[in-house]
């Protein structure tokens, strides 16, 4: 556990000790550093203190976080840096290692230079000449092999990090090589890599995956003495972090081999992160845990934690219409208030407008292009999607200040060396206080400087949302991040990649991968399940000898089949993304990839837009879509897979605590027109004080309240509607769409089961503030809602499992399960055409399983994935012991109310019935003959 | 056998002059020439995944095939057919005709002689290019691409255009139809038959097949199949 002394306060922080050196070496001037001199025992104490000469140099002091890390490091600890953006949390990682790096190569070069000069001498006594030496690749190789490996989340980051790193490199000129290895590495220097790795890599978790692929990974990272991983709250909760954590086990494996075990230089790996709730549990996903005898793991050295409490003071304001009511009651655009933000941007001065999805960046940058023509040169978009090319276009002109504005996506979220903007747009509710954490430090990338934030309101309900994000960050209140348990999905990938990589044997991968802490409580069956299904397909029945991924010899597990470890190599990356295709032009130039289901629709001559243009598809050839610029409106957007997100469970409660204010008010006579004529809009005292945007979404509440009921604390409101599409049941308890998602289906479940319930079929739809109930003939619901059945804890477990087996609910997220285990086979560009004859849905397996193996474990993870998503189930009973304890509000309303509007342009795909499908076909038949 | 009752099992109807009966079990019934006619059979689809390193569990692989014998076997005895007609991809891909898949439709095939079918007839389809590798002992006739028989043209994919009045009427598979069913909010995706006025296009018989929606042309009959039934959509 982190000590107090981990934790001790940036007693000594001031704007005013930047630039004023104090523990730090003062700065030298131009002249070279001397540590070169410095005997070989304190080469790495000397060069901390040129760390210091470099940090003075550049008019800065480290920060005494910083010092910590530094001499955590040196002391031979791993841990989590937590600070907040901006604060210089890389430096605090990298300079250490950077150091110890450092030190080793200038005693390798000096010995190298001095058994030359022995040589030499020895050959001139000899009467011969001094022997030519050729100079090594940027004068330093041959070198130490990989010493220093940084994680990052995004490849978009890589080269900002890469320059940050080379900074104090190249100052204090180090012979100590820096490179970066992602997606966009171009095909020379990864052969370059190929040959022989820098001290120094900049990866992500997918390339650093790949390359432990290769035969001879366990000696390229033999001498590996540090792991950085940056923005671990990014990839921690996510199966890339869970990638990341067997990579790191291996890691480990492979430097605890050398020097028999001892090392005098461990391997210490550090997290970073600027928003994280859970240090403790991160700190330990990101270290890992040691495993005991038994097999039962418990925690070695404990991680250090070094944290600070560095302000970031934040601003957040928020576009307020002019007119109230211009805002919609739903959608997720915003571009009704495009005129709003027009009027406050300023070519002029460098503004960043962030959106939530990269459909959404598409659409308002060409919105913005369309109603400012003028400003196109300084206009700019940047997405994940967008091709190296595009982004670094962007970045470069921002950078050099010829583009001024650019719409972006979290592409640009994270980063360093990244130039301060001076305004960021929020589009769309951020439905989280990291997320708006993260892009406010845009503005201003400066400790202790002031970093305001203006959002824009996508439908009226996220002004509500805008004032609980203010109140829950004056609140301190920030997301957990909590590891997932034991995906087998991505242990499946991980052992045909350890298989490749060198081989692995059972009893050590074991071992190996119960020191990653999602893997901790691994159980021997489990471990041997995944390893039949990667060996011979899991097969029981019948032996299959046509199937052979992974062979075992001797006990040694590899991959003998050259096509087999291709089509693995390719799939590496797909654990975030759906099949994706290669947008060129005809000349061949890239544009970034769209997903292949939107391409797939596209007849070639139909326009689209995509990277701020408009395109007309020219044709589709081997995995690549060929355009062609064309004018005139796009027939359509791409779309991306995981698009919408929903608020975070810290902003849902503020949500229903801004409610609670607005109903209050409204209790106490407080109406729309008078917040208006208060001023409420421009920030006045009005009847909420500095919160304008409860003021402006007051009329779309006083609706809901005329129409329906606003519901207060202690209340839980449940709508009853009949529409052409049948009877409608909305409830909102406000707890956020995964949570919704879950109830929706549990109280199917359940009001299937009240005695005076018709054998129905329910189709369910969920938002962040409620969920729809909709079935074809009328439902008893007030007799439900009224029994205690409904809403009780009691088998709620049990239940729980069951709506997700019925709804369906868990073929959604076997999608994901088929793709990262490699059942569910991703085009690539140049596939072959009899290379889709392997293709299947994943919803077509889902079904083949669980007709013909329903004790699948790729099922099992699916519904246990779905079940910890949206049915987790000590949040779920804390729900339904808050909704069974609530007042309900029963209201039948003539047509949809605004609470309920949104809800019915968000119906699930899950549907929960208890009807046979030959019932359900015949009624369907019978609504038509009605209509 | 019933014909015409409202989603039984089977449904009789009159195609091209000729009476014909479309079976629940994704299959159609030439009474005339006691011809049981089926499409897109996908043999070893399973197995062709797993060859190719896709971890398909063994039940699965093993399952699927079952399933879909069994229904062959039931449509079989519905209707004491004679002759058994695949109209293309009796086999998914080469790799996928492993020795366990020959040996188990070997087996199978033996039943038939003696439950009378005397043949089993293919019309090859895009994915039995190598037709003539196919197992000796499953005793397959292979037919042209196109057979032209009474007033029925059968082949593997439904020619694109309309074709001109007084051409045979095509009955063919290959574009795995499905309907997609609403009523409410609610929807429902289903395998079907889709027969337009000058082709008809039969459902895939393979379980592990997916399916493309059709466009419905004014005049089409569009009849699903669930749970071994026919309903008229």
């Amino acid at each position: 556990m982190p000590t107090a002394e981990d934790r001790a306060t940036e007693e000594d922080r001031t704007t005013a000790e930047v630039g004023a050196p104090k523990g730090a070496t003062p700065g030298g001037g131009p002249a070279a550093p001397d540590w070169q001199d410095a005997a070989p025992g304190d080469l790495a104490d000397a060069l901390r203190a040129g760390i210091g000469d470099f940090f003075a140099r550049r008019g800065w002091r480290p920060f005494p976080f910083q010092r910590r890390a530094w001499d955590a490091f040196a002391a031979g600890r791993s841990g989590l840096i937590h600070v907040p953006t901006g604060a210089g949390k890389t430096y605090a990682a990298f300079l250490g290692p950077l150091a110890e790096v450092a030190a080793e190569a200038i005693r390798a070069r000096a010995e190298r230079e001095a058994t030359e000069a022995a040589e030499d001498q020895a050959r001139r006594e000899a009467g011969g000449k001094p022997r030519k030496r050729r100079p090594g690749r940027q004068g330093s190789r041959p070198g130490l092999g990989l010493r220093i490996l940084y994680v990052t989340p995004l490849r978009a980051v890589a080269r900002d990090i890469e320059a940050a790193l080379r900074l104090p490199v190249d100052e204090l000129a180090l012979p100590v090589t820096v490179e970066s290895r992602t997606g966009d590495t171009t095909a020379r220097l990864r052969r370059g890599q190929k040959k022989a790795l820098p001290e120094v890599l900049i990866t992500t978790p997918e390339s650093l995956t790949s390359l432990l692929t290769w035969p001879d990974a366990a000696e390229r990272f033999a001498g590996l003495s540090a792991v950085i991983l940056d923005e671990w709250h990014e990839l921690l909760g996510s199966k890339r972090g869970t990638q990341a954590e067997l990579a790191l086990a291996r890691l480990r494996r492979f430097t605890a081999q050398r020097d028999g075990g001892a090392p005098d230089r461990p391997l210490r790996t550090w997290a970073l992160s600027a928003t994280l709730a859970n240090l403790d549990e991160a700190a330990r996903a990101a270290v890992g845990v040691a495993a005991d005898d038994d097999g039962v793991t418990a925690s070695g050295d404990p991680p250090t934690v070094v944290a600070s409490d560095l302000e970031r003071p934040i601003e957040i304001d928020a576009v307020v219409p002019a007119t109230p009511g211009r805002i919609p009651w739903a959608g997720h655009l915003g571009l009704t208030l495009l005129d709003e933000v027009l009027d406050r941007l300023d070519p002029a001065r460098p503004t960043l407008l962030f959106t939530n999805t990269r459909s959404q960046c598409e659409r308002w940058h060409q919105a913005i292009r369309d109603a400012r023509p003028g400003w196109v040169a300084r206009l700019g978009i940047h997405h994940g999607s967008l091709s190296l090319g595009e982004r670094e276009r962007v970045e470069a002109g921002l950078k050099d200040g010829t583009v001024t504005l650019v719409v972006c996506t979290s592409s640009l979220d994270l980063g360093v060396d990244f130039p301060p903007v001076e305004r960021v747009f929020q589009i769309g509710s951020p439905k989280g206080v990291s997320r708006i954490l993260q892009r406010a430090g845009r503005a201003a990338h400066r400790p202790g400087e002031t970093c305001s934030v203006t959002c824009l309101p996508a439908h009226a309900f996220e002004l509500v949302e805008i004032a609980a994000v203010r109140q829950a960050l004056a609140e301190g209140k920030v997301e957990e991040r909590q590891p997932l348990p034991a995906p087998l999905d991505v242990l499946a990938q991980h052992l045909v990649t350890c298989a490749l990589g060198g081989g692995f044997r059972r009893d050590e991968i074991l071992a190996e991968v119960r020191t990653a802490y999602s893997y901790r409580h691994l159980s021997g069956e489990e471990l041997d399940w995944t390893l039949a299904l990667v060996e011979d397909g899991g097969g029981t029945l019948s032996a299959y000898p046509e199937f052979h991924k992974v062979v075992e010899s001797e006990g040694l597990y590899t991959v003998e089949d050259q096509k087999i470890a291709r089509l693995h190599r390719m799939n590496v990356g797909t654990i975030t993304s759906d099949a994706a295709m290669q947008v060129r032009y005809l000349s061949g130039k890239r544009l970034g990839t769209v997903e292949e289901s939107f391409l797939s629709r596209l007849e070639p001559g139909e326009r689209f837009m995509f990277a701020g243009r408009v395109l007309e598809l020219a044709r589709i050839r081997e995995f690549t879509a060929y355009v062609r610029r064309a004018k005139g409106r796009p027939g359509s957007t791409p779309r991306w897979m995981g698009g919408r997100l929903p608020i975070s469970p810290a902003l849902s409660d503020g949500v229903r605590r801004a409610l609670g204010r607005v109903g209050e008010a409204l209790a106490a006579g407080v109406s729309a027109e008078v917040a208006a004529d208060d001023g409420g809009a421009d920030g006045g005292e009005g009847p909420f004080p500095g919160e304008p945007e409860l003021a402006a979404a007051l009329p779309i509440l006083t609706a809901q309240a005329r129409l329906s009921r606003l519901p207060g604390p202690g209340q839980l409101l449940a709508e009853l509607c009949r529409t052409r599409e049948g009877h409608h049941l909305f409830l909102f308890p406000f707890e956020g769409r995964l949570v919704h998602e879950g109830l929706a289906a549990l109280l199917a479940l359940r009001a299937g089961r009240h005695p005076d319930a018709p054998a129905t079929t329910f189709s369910l739809a969920a938002s962040d503030y409620g969920v729809e109930l909709l079935s074809p003939e009328p439902f008893p619901w007030p007799q439900v809602l009224a029994s205690e059945a409904l809403f009780t804890t009691a088998d709620l477990a049990a239940d729980a499992a069951e709506s997700v087996n019925l709804s369906q609910l868990a073929k959604r997220q076997f999608r994901e399960v088929a793709r990262v285990s490699g059942l569910v086979f991703e085009g690539y560009p140049g596939m072959r055409r009899t290379a889709r004859q392997v293709q299947a849905s994943s919803s077509l397996l889902y079904d083949v399983f669980a007709r013909f193996d329903p004790g699948n474990l790729l099922l099992a993870q699916a519904r246990r994935e779905v079940l910890e998503r949206h049915f987790e189930v000590s949040r779920l009973a804390a729900t339904l012991e808050r909704l069974s304890g609530a007042e309900l509000l029963l209201e039948e309303t003539a047509r949809p109310t605004p609470f309920a509007f949104p809800l019915m342009v968000e119906r699930l795909s899950a549907r929960l019935s208890a009807e046979s499908l030959l019932a359900q076909v015949e009624r369907m038949k019978k609504q038509w003959a009605e209509r | 056998m019933s014909h015409g009752q409202p989603h039984d099992h089977c449904q009789g109807l009159r195609l091209a002059g000729e009476e014909v009966v479309l079976l629940g079990q994704r299959a159609l019934f030439w009474p005339r020439r006691s011809t049981l006619v089926v499409a897109d059979l996908h043999w070893g689809k399973a197995d062709s995944f797993r060859a190719t390193g896709l971890p398909l569990p063994g039940a699965v692989v093993d399952g699927v095939l079952a399933a879909d014998l069994g229904r062959l076997d039931r449509a079989v005895e519905a209707t004491a057919a004679r002759r058994l007609l695949v109209l293309g991809d009796l086999i998914h891909a080469r790799d996928g005709v492993t020795p366990a898949l020959t040996a188990k439709v070997a087996a199978w095939r033996r039943t038939l002689d003696r439950r009378g079918v005397e043949r089993l007839e293919l019309i090859p389809g895009n994915h039995d290019r190598h037709v003539s590798q196919l197992p000796p002992e499953w005793q397959v006739a292979v037919l042209a691409e196109v057979v032209d028989e009474g007033p029925f043209r059968f082949t593997h994919a439904p020619p694109p255009g309309a074709d001109s009045a007084g051409a045979p009427y095509v009955l063919a598979g290959h574009v795995h139809p499905v309907a997609r069913l609403r009523g409410g909010g609610d929807s429902l995706r289903l395998p079907c038959f889709h027969l337009g006025s000058r082709a008809g296009v039969l459902p895939a018989f393979s379980e592990l097949t997916g399916g493309h929606r059709l466009g419905r042309r004014e005049g089409d009959r569009v009849f699903v199949v669930v749970e071994e039934r026919v309903v008229e959509v």
